[in-house]
């Protein structure tokens, strides 16, 4: 079976959004989206994660015996994270900081591990690599946007810049953050709804027109 | 023509509807809201006119957005949500600024009432979580700038920051904190407009009593709450008037805790309710130092389910199955 890896971006990034769709990963989406900027630094770290580790697994996927696969997947997870937390802590030590234990923790994100074993561990590297990317683009657009939204309504800032002096604390808490997934999830159903709906009204409408020229034919 | 009903006999018919139910909450506010105006000057009615409009208004707009026509909406009015904006102002301070009380009525009926299915459905209660939003979004505006009311200069308001009544009670510096006719009355305290008068929201709890809205339970949860501190405070009976008659426990346990939707069903899980929100009221207020009322009923209303789950009521003419050693007996 052949995958267009314009159908795997736009899985990743929106029709199989991993967080808003999917639910994967929700631990760093509730604890770090009180900032727009966690959010970029967030989903650029998994997303170099999840493409290297994918792209391994992928590679590996004929050699890894099944019974001893998720240590494996681990192991590989683990040696990018590691890498990934050495090259954040000497070049862009503020990033590394605000992410916190968040950084290392990407090991055991439930997104990384699901995609190794719903996707890398079945098909070839490259669709791999394409999907670690959308999946990546898409946790970093989700994260990036409830971030700023709970930065704008929770701090009157967005990327650290102040908007007004406006502010609702509600949205800095805990409690903000399970309202404000709530919300987004919310919002991601609705929109896919009714697109959703509205492909359907037009297939149905396309449908009968063909109908109705067959009819037209016939008379 | 009237519809033909039919459902299973005996039907008593009551006019007790939900409508009539909240207009006597309404009611039974209005001494409270009035000693407010008196103690706090006419800032009391933009703010509480506003938390009432604003709830009206937000339950308007969620039927209209669901799509309900005019007509359905008007007549399923039943002013739940008054009571709720009414509750919401009473709880807030005569010096807050003008959109707290809007943005707090919005979210208790839209989040807290109307997405978990309007009334009847709301899983606490909305009035509440309306002032706790409030309390944890501005902090800064809550719990600075209480207001004291004066009775020798009624109307006039003087701001202050230091410690509440009710923070003086639990430090036990007792040559600060008013005398409990003082307390009772609410002239000179600092607090919500609501809340201070005691008197007001008797008055308030009585009538509701003589016309059955509510029983006599809550008493417990005000008698509780007062034993177990002093209790805590190692048996010193100087605390029990003191502490019952200072800050809100008078408002949220007539008025709050007694909520038909987020109270459990039977008569033994409701003196349960009753007596766990005094203890935790007691122990939290010692413990923090600080009013706990409102936290302390928003987090017994989530263990309503709990208790509801545990307190199996016994069936009308149950009777215990006989042991076995009679049923060997006969034979």
């Amino acid at each position: 079976m052949k995958v267009k890896a314009k159908d795997l971006l736009l899985d990743g990034i929106l029709r199989q959004n991993p967080v808003l769709k999917l639910v994967l990963g929700t631990c760093p989406t509730l604890a770090l989206t009180t900032a727009a900027m966690n959010g970029v630094g967030m989903g650029l770290a998994v997303t170099f994660v999840l493409i290297c580790s994918n792209v391994i697994i992928s590679a590996l996927r004929n050699i890894i015996p099944s019974k001893v696969r998720i240590p494996a997947y681990i192991l590989i997870i683990a040696t990018f994270v590691t890498i990934l937390r050495m090259v954040l802590n000497k070049f862009l030590p503020s990033i590394a900081t605000a992410l916190g234990s968040y950084l290392p923790l990407i090991v055991v994100n439930c997104l990384i591990l699901g995609r190794a074993e719903a996707f890398a561990s079945k098909n070839p590297v490259l669709d791999s690599a394409v999907d670690g990317l959308g999946m990546g683009l898409g946790f970093m657009l989700s994260l990036t946007l409830m971030g700023a939204f709970r930065e704008i309504l929770g701090t009157g800032c967005i990327f650290g810049v102040e908007l007004w002096s406006f502010k609702i604390e509600f949205f800095t808490h805990q409690a903000g953050a399970l309202f404000t997934f709530a919300i987004f999830i919310a919002v991601f159903v609705g929109i896919s709804n009714l697109i959703s709906s509205m492909r359907a009204k037009k297939m149905i409408k396309e449908y009968s027109d063909k109908n109705n020229e067959v009819k037209e034919e016939i008379a | 023509m009237e519809k033909l009903l039919i459902s299973n006999s005996p039907h008593i018919r009551s006019n007790s509807t939900t409508k009539r139910i909240m207009i006597d909450v309404c009611i039974a506010l209005l001494p409270a809201f009035l000693m407010g105006i008196v103690y706090f000057g006419p800032m009391c009615i933009l703010i509480v006119g506003l938390a009432v409009l604003s709830a009206v208004l937000a339950e308007f707009c969620y039927k209209l957005i669901m799509k309900k026509p005019m007509r359905v909406i008007l007549k399923e009015f039943d002013y739940t949500s008054v009571v709720t904006g009414l509750l919401l102002g009473l709880n807030l301070h005569s010096t807050v600024a003008w959109y707290l009380p809007i943005l707090g009525s919005a979210f208790a009926i839209i989040v807290v009432k109307m997405i978990f299915g309007g009334t009847g459905k709301n899983f606490v209660n909305p009035a509440l979580a309306g002032r706790i939003f409030l309390f944890i979004s501005f902090s800064a505006i809550m719990a600075n700038g209480w207001a004291t009311t004066s009775i020798r200069n009624i109307g006039g308001v003087s701001l202050t920051t230091g410690a509440t009544a009710l923070g003086s009670v639990l430090k036990g510096n007792f040559d600060k904190i008013p005398s409990n006719l003082d307390l009772f009355l609410g002239t000179g305290i600092a607090g919500c407009i609501g809340e201070t008068c005691k008197a007001a929201l008797l008055l308030g709890g009585i009538y509701l009593l003589v016309r059955r809205v509510i029983d006599w339970k809550p008493v417990i949860y005000i008698l509780v709450t007062g034993l177990w501190t002093v209790v805590i405070k190692g048996f010193d009976f100087n605390y029990f008037l003191p502490s019952i008659l200072s800050g809100g426990l008078f408002l949220g346990a007539i008025f709050m805790a007694t909520d038909y939707v987020t109270c459990p069903n039977t008569k033994i899980g409701t003196y349960i309710y009753y007596v766990l929100l005094g203890v935790i009221t007691a122990w939290l207020r010692v413990r923090t130092g600080g009013e706990v009322v409102s936290f302390v009923i928003f987090v017994m209303n989530l263990c309503v389910p709990l208790i509801d789950r545990f307190v199996v009521p016994k069936p009308f003419g149950y009777q215990k199955p006989e042991k076995k050693k009679s049923e060997k007996g006969g034979n």
